[in-house]
């Protein structure tokens, strides 16, 4: 009887210790990002959430599964209030109300994950590889472009390997928000949309000025 | 048996006399004056995570950060910090010179929350602690009548880290430190794997920090 308990302790025991040692990862991530530090331009825009984009989950090989859909959406919100004063946040395409925004519709097209096994060095990285394709609201293309983000935590002594890859993914989302910060309005084509956009803005307040004036003189 | 004891004795104050890592401190200041911090400022402790190849690890951050909270220098947590003026302190964000951080600092709202903490002095760490060599082998096995593990292994560890002052009032280096640690550790089987392990990268915390409470001069 004794014999029979202590094999059973020794399997659970050896179950432990292999599930332990699975090299799987499934990585669900559910932290908050800080909002930004930044003063928006006095511009426009809708972003476009599609379900795609909201609901992604990463499968960069057989061995991981990282669910950063809800996670991206909330760092690009914190993001895009850094660099908008009006912003719009819809589903789709069609739902778009705003006149005269920016239309913004990221696409995540690739996420590329890195183990200490991979690399032979002690760092777990993460690449993800963003894409944010820019129209005007009448549906005009301003340009697609791509942003690539990246993040790596070291390696631990017994850490898990899902902990590392969730620690690697979000450095990789909040390097994400900061190329978006540092980068967005010197791309040439953002950088002429919001030129022309500020004049129009100036042009149309002047000629509101003009016609209250009108109204006001006899 | 006296002699067998002393035998003994001295075999194990040999092993663990080798289990003591060797650390070498440079420092370097402009002038010889410990830095004045007032009662009401405080420091925070980064660590730089821009090389593509280590990481310069949170845990050490916090080890050296502890270690000058010890005399009673207020240390602000470092994520705090960062999240506070995201995303300027990003490893892609970060500044890399005083330049830099002179443009960062003409920023208003930057400088509003670094004076909202309190923030007058900020460490920049950077270093990491790697296996250099390893040799020896250990095996271990389990069977119906028992198991243990026999053999001898051991691993060389050195950390190396460099730490710079920056005044984020003056927007000048205030110094630089660089403790270089080294030690070795080995693992015995003798039925029971004995461990002596060598606290290369607690040594160099330890260093770093005692060395790090010596540039300030706390003044109430």
């Amino acid at each position: 009887m004794l014999t029979i308990k202590l094999k059973i302790f020794a399997a659970i025991t050896s179950l432990v210790i292999l599930s332990g040692c699975s090299s799987s990862a499934s990585v669900q991530l559910t932290s908050e990002f800080p909002q930004v530090l930044a003063e928006p331009k006095a511009l426009s825009a809708a972003v476009v959430f599609e379900p795609s984009f909201a609901t992604y989950i990463a499968e960069p090989n057989a061995k991981t599964v990282i669910d950063i859909g809800a996670a991206q959406v909330r760092l690009l919100r914190n993001a895009f209030a850094g660099l908008f004063s009006k912003l719009e946040f819809v589903a789709s395409r069609e739902e778009v109300t705003t006149d005269n925004a920016m239309v913004i519709i990221p696409s995540v097209r690739e996420v590329q994950v890195s183990t200490p096994s991979d690399n032979y060095l002690n760092v777990f990285e993460v690449w993800i590889k963003y894409n944010l394709d820019l129209e005007t609201t009448e549906g005009e293309s301003i340009d697609s472009w791509f942003m690539p983000a990246y993040g790596k935590t070291p390696d631990a002594f017994m850490a898990s390997k899902s902990a590392a890859i969730e620690e690697a993914t979000i450095i990789a989302l909040r390097d994400a928000g900061a190329k978006l910060m540092l980068d967005f309005y010197r791309i040439p084509a953002v950088n002429n949309w919001a030129a022309e956009e500020q004049k129009r803005a100036r042009q149309e307040q002047d000629s509101i000025q003009q016609t209250k004036n009108a109204e006001v003189s006899p | 048996m006296k002699s067998s004891t002393r035998l003994i004795a001295v075999l194990v104050t040999a092993v663990l006399g080798g289990c003591s890592a060797t650390t070498t401190i440079d420092e370097y200041r402009p002038t010889g004056d410990a830095i004045e911090l007032n009662a009401n400022e405080r420091v925070v402790v980064l660590g730089r995570r821009d090389a593509g190849h280590y990481e310069t690890d949170r845990e050490f951050i916090s080890c050296v950060g502890n270690k000058m909270r010890g005399a009673d220098i207020e240390v602000l947590p470092e994520q705090e910090f960062i999240d506070a003026i995201y995303p300027w302190f990003e490893p892609r964000t970060a500044p890399k010179g005083l330049p830099r951080l002179k443009r960062l600092m003409q920023d208003a709202s930057i400088k509003t929350q670094v004076d909202k903490r309190n923030v007058r002095y900020l460490v920049w760490l950077d270093g990491s602690t790697e296996t250099l060599d390893s040799g020896g082998s250990i095996s271990c096995a389990i069977g119906p009548g028992g198991g243990g593990c026999f053999g001898f292994a051991q691993w060389d560890k050195v950390s190396v880290y460099e730490a710079i002052v920056w005044d984020l009032d003056q927007l000048t280096e205030k110094g630089r430190l660089r403790v270089d640690s080294e030690g070795t550790s080995y693992l015995i089987g003798a039925v029971a794997p004995i461990p002596f392990l060598t606290p290369v990268k607690s040594d160099a915390c330890s260093s770093m920090g005692n060395q790090l409470k010596n540039f300030f001069s706390v003044s109430q």
